[in-house]
């Protein structure tokens, strides 16, 4: 249910949510900022006209007057028009001109100006006060009420806060933005670490590379590495103990064989004989499963065999290696030739294995191909590629088993031969060290098999 | 003809000692490198059977030894490894030849033979194939103990091939072998003479076969 969190996310909330709050905070003071500045210079200019209005109020013969024409009202709206009101209240109390019911100011008889809010009509109106002294200094003071709407105040305000927070709010969205596209930067080599290891091959346990990747991510990188050379010795044990096993059961098979072979030549019965023939038999595949194990334990990814690399003549091998099977070959009536290229075969190889692959590829085509059978050997010089290729006229395989002969211990079923199923397996994963492609199809004719392995010439 | 076995697994020790025994060899048996060190110090033989992974002192350090005593005696060389440069290792150190475990009984007493011959090399030898024989001191050859009329390059060709028998001989060492006599021996050189061999041969049941890309082989008489 849960996603797994990413850096992102993680580093997302930690920005986004800090920065929200803060916003809201900014909001609230700018707010209150915006509304003071305002507030004083709608108040201030509330003063003026309340000014404006003390200089029309004259006194003839002892009457107050006040002389407003229509032209210099609407002159002295300063908020919206229509909510403009003013009173003048003589200094008795007395009505004079202007608005009759404007509340009078909490804070009266001062000098300095005063500004209150109140209520008007049933409208929030923001007022100021001013009590202007009369020309005949005898008579007291008027008192000048001007009163305005407060929505223009409020607008005014939210502008402001608007204005305000519109580059703080593009300011977070440009960081969310920063992140996502920083963050997605800096794990690049990270991305590019995944790639280097998902195109890995299994054979390959080197390290990785470390230099292009920042500090960060090195101690990954050298903590994989570490692994990676923890794995390599492990295999490398187990492919030594397995060699060694392998090794260790030689001697003894050695006995057994020639305790067999000598008892054979000894036996005086026919069923002796028999049983003996039995057991030469299962020395000899013994013999077989040995030698392969050794041979898949020196072929597998992370054996040590770097030093036994080296440049050789492919013809050269196949044709030594194939000449060895002729005596089994014409023991079993099958007539087992070679075909090479003179030159042009060269390339980097552990000679063992290689030997040890064609041993394995003769050995199969020789045991599954009828008496009368023909097999060839065959190093071709192509563009690219030196191909060896063991084609026979047997049996052949079904192009649906193809692909399982390579696996281990599989045995084409109703060959009746014996076979360990390990060959073709060996025959792969030989190939495979060698940067080799293997190719199974049918030989000459759609008849039998041919096994052909490319691999890259030498330079 | 006394041969030394080294050999420190009883099994194999004791089916060496018992067939080469029956073969009329006389065969002496031990187990470790120490005794083994002893007694070919103290003891002259025909040949060593030598296991190259032995207790307290190793085959190589028994050979070294051998060696250093002045002893030419052949020594074929038993190891369970087949590591490349071991075999190189013990040919160094004066191994006539080696062999991985397990081996077939046949092709070790092969090499025993073949060994022994070398040693005795300088008197000639008979080499017998079935019916044929072939004196390689007197340069003839016979077929049912009747002289068969062979030329020189004939006869040079067939003791490859004898010496071999069984197994494959390429045009190039047939070529090396006749080198003596011609400048150049041209591919097509042999195959006349393998041709000529052939028809002196198969009457008598000797077949010499042609192995597609690879050369020639003396069947295996059908006795021994």
């Amino acid at each position: 249910m849960a996603k797994p969190s990413t850096l992102r996310r993680q580093l997302l909330v930690w920005l986004v949510g800090p920065l929200a709050v803060l916003w809201s905070v900014s909001t609230v003071v700018d707010y209150d900022v915006a509304n003071q500045f305002v507030t004083a210079a709608y108040d201030r200019s509330l003063l003026d006209s309340a000014i404006d209005i003390g200089r029309q109020v004259k006194v003839t013969d002892g009457v107050i007057r006040v002389d407003l024409p229509e032209v210099v009202l609407e002159m002295l709206v300063t908020g919206e028009p229509g909510k403009f009101y003013y009173l003048v209240t003589g200094p008795k109390g007395e009505y004079i001109a202007g608005h009759k019911g404007l509340p009078p100011p909490p804070d009266p008889e001062t000098d300095k100006a005063n500004y209150y809010d109140a209520e008007y009509l049933g409208l929030p109106v923001r007022i100021a006060a001013l009590y202007l002294p009369l020309e005949s200094g005898s008579m007291g003071s008027v008192l000048i009420q001007v009163a305005e709407g407060v929505t223009a105040r409020a607008d005014s305000a939210r502008q402001i806060m608007i204005r305000m927070m519109l580059p703080q709010g593009l300011l977070i969205l440009l960081a969310v933005l920063l992140v996502w596209y920083g963050v997605g930067r800096g794990l690049a080599p990270l991305t590019s670490l995944r790639r280097e290891i998902a195109s890995r091959s299994h054979r390959d346990l080197s390290a990785l590379p470390e230099e292009q990747a920042p500090q960060e991510v090195r101690p990954l990188i050298r903590a994989m590495n570490g692994l990676l050379a923890r794995l390599s010795q492990v295999l490398a044990a187990q492919q030594r103990f397995v060699a060694d096993a392998a090794h260790q059961l030689r001697t003894p098979i050695a006995g057994i064989k020639t305790q067999t072979e000598l008892a054979l030549r000894q036996a005086q019965t026919g069923e002796a004989q028999a049983a003996l023939r039995q057991l030469q038999t299962a020395t000899e595949q013994t013999t077989r499963l040995v030698n392969q194990l050794l041979v898949l334990a020196r072929a597998e990814p992370g054996a040590e065999r770097g030093h036994r690399q080296q440049s050789l003549d492919l013809t050269e091998l196949a044709r030594e290696t194939a000449t060895e099977w002729v005596p089994r070959a014409l023991s079993r009536n099958i007539d087992l030739g070679f075909d090479g290229s003179p030159n042009g075969t060269r390339i980097e190889g552990d000679p063992f294995l290689l030997k040890e692959m064609l041993n394995n590829l003769l050995d199969n085509a020789v045991r599954y191909t009828q008496p009368g059978g023909q097999v060839t050997a065959r190093v071709s010089a192509e563009a690219r590629k030196v191909a060896l290729t063991v084609e026979d006229n047997g049996p052949g395989i079904a192009e649906t088993e193809r692909e399982q002969v390579f696996e281990r211990f599989h045995r084409v079923l109703g060959t009746g031969a014996d076979g360990c199923g390990l060959g073709l397996a060996i025959v792969r994963e030989i190939a495979q060290s060698h940067g080799a492609d293997v190719t199974l199809a049918s030989g000459a004719n759609g008849t039998g098999t041919a096994v052909r392995i490319a691999f890259p010439r030498a330079a | 003809m006394r041969i030394l076995i080294v050999e420190d697994d009883p099994v194999l020790a004791d089916g060496l000692t018992r067939s080469l025994r029956e073969s009329d060899y006389a065969v002496d048996c031990v187990n470790d490198g120490g005794e083994a060190d002893h007694v070919l110090a103290a003891q002259g033989y025909d040949l060593v059977i030598l296991d190259l992974g032995l207790p307290r002192l190793d085959g190589f350090e028994v050979l070294r030894r051998l060696r250093r005593r002045g002893s030419r005696v052949p020594v074929l060389a038993l190891t369970a490894r087949d590591a490349l440069d071991e075999r190189v290792k013990g040919l160094d150190l004066g191994a006539d030849d080696y062999l991985t475990k397990p081996f077939d009984l046949p092709e070790l007493e092969a090499r025993l033979r073949a060994l022994i011959r070398r040693g005795q090399s300088g008197g000639g030898s008979v080499l017998a194939h079935g019916a044929l024989a072939l004196d390689t001191a007197g340069r003839r050859a016979t077929l049912n103990g009747e002289p068969l009329d062979l030329s020189a390059r004939e006869l040079g060709v067939l003791e490859v091939l004898m010496h071999r028998s069984g197994r494959v001989v390429n045009k190039e060492q047939l070529a090396d072998q006749l080198y003596g006599w011609d400048e150049e021996v041209g591919a097509n050189a042999i195959e006349v003479y393998v041709h000529r061999l052939r028809r002196k041969l198969e009457p008598a049941g000797v077949t010499i076969r042609t192995i597609r890309g690879l050369g020639y082989l003396l069947e295996k008489p059908p006795h021994g």
